[in-house]
C-alpha cells in the first residue's frame, strides 16, 4: 500500500501533465482545473505518507526495475514531498486567475506539474541515477518557466543565467555519483551509505577518501543551486519570470541545496574538513546576501537577496553539523517567502488606496527615523540586551538537550540567537515610546516565544530526522573544530561584536541630532556593495570573451 | 598496422585534425536525407573499424580524443549557422565515444551510444531543412520568435535540440552516464566540461530560435502530420533509450 501511495505521489503530477497537454486543445482554460485537482490529490497523498511514518511505519525503498527508478519512502522524502506539493497547490491555484489574461496558459501549467513531479523525484530518488535525472530536470524546467513569456529577451537573459549556473552545479553532483559508483559498485543510496558506514576510510582517486571528496562535490553542487556567494548571480535577477514561478523558486526549488546535503548526510558524517568550508561559505553567503539586501533600491532584487542571505545562514547550519535545524529553516523560509511573493501584488493594490501603516512608535523609529528623546540609562539597558537572550535560549535549549554544551554546532547557532536578540534589545533602546519598560517587555516576551517555538519544532525535526542519537553526535563531531580554537573563535566573535555596539552608541550619543557626512571608506564601499562587488560585471565581461575566443578559433578552422 | 587502423578511426570517431574530413563534407553536402545518411552511418563506420583493426586505444590518445570533444564543444558556442552546429554537435559526441571503447565496452553497445547521439541530430537536420524553406535559412538570431509564429515548430525544436545535448531522459543522457562510469578523474572532468558547453550552446540555439516578436506575415507552421511524425520519433527515441541503454547503467 505504502509503495503505490509513494509512486501514485510522483505519478500524479506526470499524469495530470500529460492530460494538459492531451486536452488543452479542447478544454482550453478548464485544463488548470486538472491541475489544481491534481495537485490537490499529490498534496493528499503525501499527508497521508507522512501520517503512516509518524504511525510507526517501516522506512523503505521501492525499485520499480532494473538499477535505477527507485524511490524512497523516508523522513526526508516525505517530509519535503508534503511541502513540494503544499507549495505547489497554492501555487497552482494562485496562477489560475493571475495567469488567466497570459498567452501559454495551458504550456505553463504542464510545465508545472513537470516541475513538482521532477522534484518530487528528487527528494524520493532512492538511487544516484534517478536523482541526477531529477536534479539536471529541474534547471531545464526551471528555464521554460521563468521565460514563459516568449517575447521577452530579458526573461531568457536571466533564464540563461540561472540555466547555466544550475548546469554547473550538476556537474560536482554527476561526478560524486561517478565516485561513489566506482568506489562501491553501485547506484543506490541506502546501499551506498551501508557501504561506507562499514568502511568510511575507503578511498578513492589519488588516495582521497571518498567521503571527504563526494562531500565536497556534493557541497559544491549545494551552492549553485542555494544561490551560495559566486553563484549567487542568478537569484536577485529572476524576477522577469512570471510571479507564481518566483514564489516556487524562492519558496522551494533553491531549498534543494539543504536537501541535497542532508540526503548525503550520511556521506558527511565521514568527514573531517569539508563542513568547515561548508560553514565558512555559509556564513559569508548570509552575510554578504543581508548587506546586499540592505543596499539594493530594488525591491524586487532586494527580495532575491534576502533568500540568498536566508540560503546562507541554511547552508551555515549544515557547516556546524545542525542538518534537520536546516531542514526546519528551509521549512520556516519558504512558507514566509511563498507567502511574500504570493501577496505582494495584493498588498501593492491596497497600499496604493491606503498605506495603512499607523504612526505608533515603530514607525516612527523605523521609517521617520526619530529616536527617543528620553531613554532609561545606558548600564541598565546594555545588561538587559546582552543577558536577556543568553537566558532565554539557554533555558529553552537545554530543556531538550542537556548535553547542549557538547555540541560546538549548538553554540554556534545559540551565539546567533544571543546576537539577533541582543540586536532587537539594543534596538528598543532607541525607540520613542510613552512606556518603554512595556515595549522592552512585549518585545522580551516576543522573543521567548519565537525562542520556545524554534526550539521545540527544531527538537521536533531532529527526533523525526535523524532518531539515531549516535547519527546526530557524528554530525555535530564532523562539524566541530579544535575546542581551543573553538573558543577562541568565540571570544574573539563576541568582543567585536561587543565593540561594535559599544561604538555604534556612543557615535550615536555624541552626533545627536547632527549629520555627518560619510567619509570616503565609506562611501566607497557603499558604491561596492550597490554595484554587487562587480560580480555580474565580471562574469559578463568573461562570457563575452569566451564566446569572443569560440568565434575566433571558428575563423581560424573555417574549414571543419 | 595499429596505427592506421587508429588513423582510420580517429577519422570516423573523428580526432582533431581529422575531424576537419566530415566536417568538409557534411558542410557539401546539401541535401537533408544525405546528411541524415551521413550523420547515421559516419560514427557506426568508426565502431566498427574499432572493433575490426585498433586494440585497446593508449591513454593519449584517449586524452587526444576527449581534447576533440572539449574543442568541438568550445566552438559551438559561437556557431549559429544550424546545419555546421550539428556537425561540431556530432564531432564532440562522437570523439567522446573513444571514451567507452577504451575501457572495453561491448561494442553493440557502442552502436547504441553511437546512434543515441546521432538520431537527434537526423531530427534536427530535418528540421534545419524546414527553416530554411521557410525562412530562407536556418540561422540563430537571424529571426527569432519562433516560439509564438510557429509553436509545433518551436516546440520539437527545443526537444529535439535538448535531446541532442544529452538532457535526460534522451538516449544520448544514458550514453554519457555509461561513458561516465568507466572514466578517470581527468577524463570525467573533460567530459563533463563538454556536456557543460553542449548545455550551453543548445540554450544559445532555442534562444536564438524562439525568443522574441514572430516575424511580420504569416508564417507556415508543421502541419498536423508532422508535428505527430516527429512527436512519436521523439518519443520513441526516448523509450528505445530507457529500454536498451537505461537498464545497462
Amino acid at each position: 500500500m505504502i509503495s503505490q501511495l509513494v509512486l501514485a505521489l510522483v505519478a500524479l503530477p506526470l499524469l495530470s501533465a500529460l492530460l494538459i497537454q492531451l486536452l488543452s486543445g479542447t478544454m482550453g482554460r478548464r485544463v488548470a482545473r486538472i491541475s489544481v485537482i491534481g495537485g490537490t490529490i499529490s498534496f493528499l497523498v503525501a499527508l497521508v505518507l507522512l501520517i503512516a511514518l509518524l504511525s510507526g511505519e517501516d522506512v523503505s525503498r521501492i525499485a520499480v526495475s532494473g538499477p535505477w527508478g527507485s524511490l524512497l519512502f523516508d523522513p526526508l522524502s516525505i517530509l519535503m514531498g508534503l511541502l513540494i506539493t503544499g507549495i505547489s497547490l497554492l501555487v497552482r491555484i494562485y496562477s489560475v486567475r493571475y495567469m488567466a489574461e497570459e498567452s501559454g496558459y495551458g504550456r505553463y501549467f504542464l510545465l508545472l506539474d513537470l516541475m513538482t513531479a521532477a522534484l518530487l523525484v528528487m527528494v524520493a530518488a532512492g538511487d544516484l541515477i534517478t536523482l541526477l535525472i531529477a536534479w539536471h530536470l529541474i534547471g531545464v524546467l526551471l528555464y521554460f518557466l521563468l521565460g514563459h513569456d516568449t517575447r521577452s529577451r530579458s526573461a531568457y537573459r536571466y533564464g540563461f543565467w540561472t540555466f547555466i549556473t544550475y548546469r554547473f552545479g550538476d556537474l560536482p553532483l554527476l561526478l560524486a555519483a561517478v565516485a561513489l559508483y566506482q568506489a562501491f559498485g553501485t547506484w543506490s543510496l541506502p546501499g551506498i551509505f551501508d557501504a561506507l558506514a562499514a568502511n568510511p576510510d575507503a578511498t578513492s582517486f589519488f588516495g582521497m577518501r571518498v567521503a571527504e571528496l563526494v562531500a565536497a562535490l556534493i557541497a559544491l553542487s549545494a551552492f549553485a543551486r542555494s544561490a551560495q556567494f559566486l553563484l549567487h548571480t542568478w537569484l536577485p535577477y529572476t524576477m522577469d519570470g512570471p510571479t507564481p514561478v518566483s514564489a516556487l523558486m524562492h519558496a522551494g526549488i533553491v531549498n534543494a541545496g539543504g536537501f541535497l546535503i542532508n540526503r548525503f548526510a550520511p556521506v558527511f558524517a565521514y568527514t573531517e574538513y569539508t563542513l568547515h568550508w561548508v560553514f565558512i561559505v555559509g556564513l559569508c553567503t548570509a552575510v554578504i546576501g543581508s548587506v546586499l539586501m540592505l543596499s539594493q533600491h530594488d525591491i524586487k532584487k532586494s527580495l532575491g537577496y534576502s533568500t540568498m542571505g536566508q540560503m546562507g545562514f541554511m547552508i551555515m547550519e549544515c557547516g556546524v553539523g545542525a542538518f534537520s535545524l536546516a531542514i526546519f529553516h528551509l521549512i520556516a523560509h519558504g512558507l514566509f517567502k511563498g507567502t511574500l511573493f504570493l501577496s505582494a501584488g495584493g498588498i501593492i493594490g491596497q497600499a496604493r488606496r491606503d498605506d495603512g501603516v499607523p504612526k505608533d512608535d515603530l514607525y516612527t523609529f523605523v521609517v521617520e527615523r526619530r529616536p527617543a528623546r528620553n531613554r532609561q540609562p545606558w548600564l541598565l539597558m546594555a545588561a538587559i540586551t546582552l543577558a536577556v537572550p543568553v537566558v532565554v535560549l539557554l533555558l529553552s535549549h537545554l530543556a531538550v538537550a542537556p548535553n547542549l554544551f557538547q555540541k560546538q554546532g549548538a553554540i554556534v547557532l545559540l551565539f546567533f540567537g544571543w546576537v539577533t536578540g541582543a540586536q532587537l534589545l539594543f534596538a528598543t533602546y532607541n525607540m520613542r515610546s510613552q512606556n518603554p519598560w512595556r515595549l522592552v517587555a512585549l518585545i522580551v516576551f516576543s522573543f521567548t516565544v519565537v525562542v520556545i517555538g524554534y526550539t521545540l519544532i527544531s527538537h521536533a525535526f531532529d527526533v523525526f530526522l535523524y532518531p539515531d542519537p549516535e547519527f546526530g553526535d557524528l554530525l555535530y563531531k564532523a562539524g566541530a573544530i579544535d575546542f581551543t580554537w573553538f573558543v577562541i573563535l568565540v571570544i574573539l566573535a563576541t568582543a567585536v561584536i561587543v565593540l561594535g555596539w559599544l561604538r555604534a552608541y556612543y557615535l550615536d550619543r555624541n552626533r545627536r541630532g547632527q549629520w555627518s557626512a560619510p567619509g570616503p571608506w565609506w562611501r566607497n564601499f557603499y558604491a561596492l556593495v550597490w554595484r554587487e562587488f562587480h560580480v555580474i560585471e565580471i562574469y559578463s565581461a568573461l562570457t563575452r570573451r569566451l564566446l569572443a575566443a569560440s568565434a575566433r578559433i571558428n575563423v581560424w578552422l573555417r574549414w571543419g | 598496422m595499429q596505427a592506421i587502423g587508429f588513423i582510420l578511426v580517429g577519422l570516423f570517431l573523428p580526432l582533431f585534425p581529422l575531424s576537419i574530413l566530415f566536417n568538409t563534407v557534411l558542410r557539401r553536402v546539401d541535401h537533408a536525407l544525405l546528411r541524415s545518411a551521413l550523420l547515421l552511418t559516419w560514427p557506426q563506420i568508426g565502431v566498427l573499424a574499432l572493433s575490426l583493426f585498433a586494440d585497446e586505444p593508449p591513454t593519449w590518445l584517449l586524452i587526444w580524443a576527449l581534447a576533440t570533444s572539449v574543442l568541438y564543444a568550445f566552438r559551438l558556442l559561437a556557431m549559429r549557422e544550424v546545419g555546421r552546429w550539428t556537425g561540431f554537435l556530432a564531432t564532440s559526441a562522437w570523439a567522446a565515444l573513444w571514451l567507452p571503447a577504451s575501457a572495453g565496452v561491448d561494442p553493440v553497445q557502442l552502436v547504441l551510444y553511437a546512434a543515441a547521439f546521432s538520431i537527434p541530430l537526423i531530427i534536427l537536420t530535418l528540421l534545419a531543412r524546414t527553416l530554411e524553406v521557410r525562412f530562407g535559412a536556418a540561422y540563430v538570431g537571424l529571426y527569432g520568435g519562433l516560439a509564438i509564429g510557429t509553436p509545433r515548430l518551436a516546440g520539437v525544436t527545443v526537444i529535439t535540440v535538448l535531446a541532442a545535448t544529452a538532457t535526460p531522459l534522451a538516449p544520448s543522457f544514458f550514453a554519457m552516464l555509461n561513458a561516465l562510469a568507466v572514466a578517470t578523474p581527468i577524463s570525467a572532468v573533460m567530459l563533463a566540461a563538454a556536456w557543460l558547453m553542449w548545455s550551453w550552446a543548445a540554450i544559445r540555439l532555442i534562444q536564438g530560435l524562439i525568443v522574441g516578436a514572430p516575424q511580420p506575415g504569416p508564417s507556415q507552421d508543421l502541419n498536423t502530420a508532422a508535428t505527430w511524425g516527429y512527436s512519436i520519433g521523439l518519443v520513441g527515441l526516448v523509450l528505445a533509450g530507457l529500454i536498451l541503454m537505461g537498464n545497462n547503467l
